[in-house]
């Protein structure tokens, strides 16, 4: 694991660590919604859980140890209301994006597909979330 | 004689008995233009079909409500975005040819639905991802990338007129 091509172990592992990050934010998000926003919390925070798991599978048939989760995660800013816990799940899914992105880097074709598609999951809660699209998912700063 | 000019060079050259292709350890500079490599071909294709997307929002506009038209301007300066970032990516020869705007603009209906917006959004998304794997990093991850956002069109033209 060099500075040469990225390597397919790191770009799954960065994944990984992304979708920890969102299984713990949308646990504090949720909190703090209700009604219809709730239940698509609840269903975002089942379908990260569900890619750790993939993930962690993935990384270790390559024959890695999966990068565990950290207990706590320092959020962006503090969640007190719906609005900010809908800010929080936006900026969880532009990392979960972003991390996504590495693995079009990668060499393996199988696994530039799989964070393509990935991505396209993840793009489109973040303009649930936000609101509104973006040009460049994974590209630009959120 | 260092003087000769590019235009009697190959007549030198042939008086010496050896082809330019000798005299140059790099690309024979008077061979022509070397064919383009699969991954510009693959970068004028998405370019051209991004120009398509872009007639396509433009004839879906017409006509629209001005509430609405704003929705789709929105979506639709995001691919302006896309053909601004493809096209930043292609470095041609002067001569070579291009897709020009207006031939794929006259190629765009007179008309089109949201819904056909649509099916060509999820289109566009698939087709850049099957192109992304064969392509380099960078390249592949700018594919992904409006992939992604076209994807996040399709959900935003479900819920267009609703709001």
């Amino acid at each position: 694991m060099g500075s040469g091509p990225v390597s397919a172990v790191q770009a799954l592992q960065a994944a990984l660590a992304a979708e920890n990050a969102a299984v713990f934010g949308y646990g504090v998000a949720g909190a703090h919604l209700s009604g219809t926003r709730k239940t698509a919390a609840e269903q975002d925070w089942t379908g990260h859980n569900e890619a750790r798991d993939t993930l962690t599978a993935m990384i270790s048939a390559l024959g890695a140890a999966p990068v565990a989760a950290q207990a706590f995660y320092r959020l962006p800013s503090q969640v007190h209301d719906a609005a900010s816990a809908m800010a929080l799940a936006a900026y969880l899914e532009d990392g979960v994006t972003r991390a996504y992105l590495g693995l079009v880097a990668v060499s393996d074709q199988r696994l530039r597909t799989f964070g393509a598609l990935a991505m396209q999951g993840s793009a489109e809660r973040a303009a649930f979330w936000r609101g509104s699209t973006q040009a460049f998912p994974g590209l630009e700063a959120s | 004689m260092l003087a000769a000019s590019a235009a009697a060079l190959p007549a030198l050259l042939a008086t010496a008995g050896c082809r330019s292709s000798d005299a140059f350890a790099g690309p024979d500079p008077l061979a022509g233009r070397p064919a383009l490599s699969p991954d510009v071909i693959t970068l004028q294709e998405v370019i051209k079909a991004e120009r398509a997307m872009i007639a396509l929002y433009q004839a879906a506009m017409n006509g629209e409500p001005a509430s609405q038209v704003r929705v789709l301007e929105g979506l639709l300066a995001q691919h302006r975005q896309h053909l601004a970032q493809l096209q930043a990516r292609l470095v041609l020869p002067s001569a070579s040819p291009t897709p020009s705007a207006s031939a794929s603009r006259s190629a765009a209906p007179r008309r089109t639905t949201i819904a056909q917006l649509r099916t060509a959004e999820g289109a566009s998304a698939t087709d850049l991802v099957q192109r992304l794997v064969s392509v380099p990093p960078a390249l592949a991850q700018l594919f992904a990338s409006i992939a992604a956002s076209d994807a996040t069109h399709v959900a935003a033209l479900a819920g267009y007129g609703q709001g």
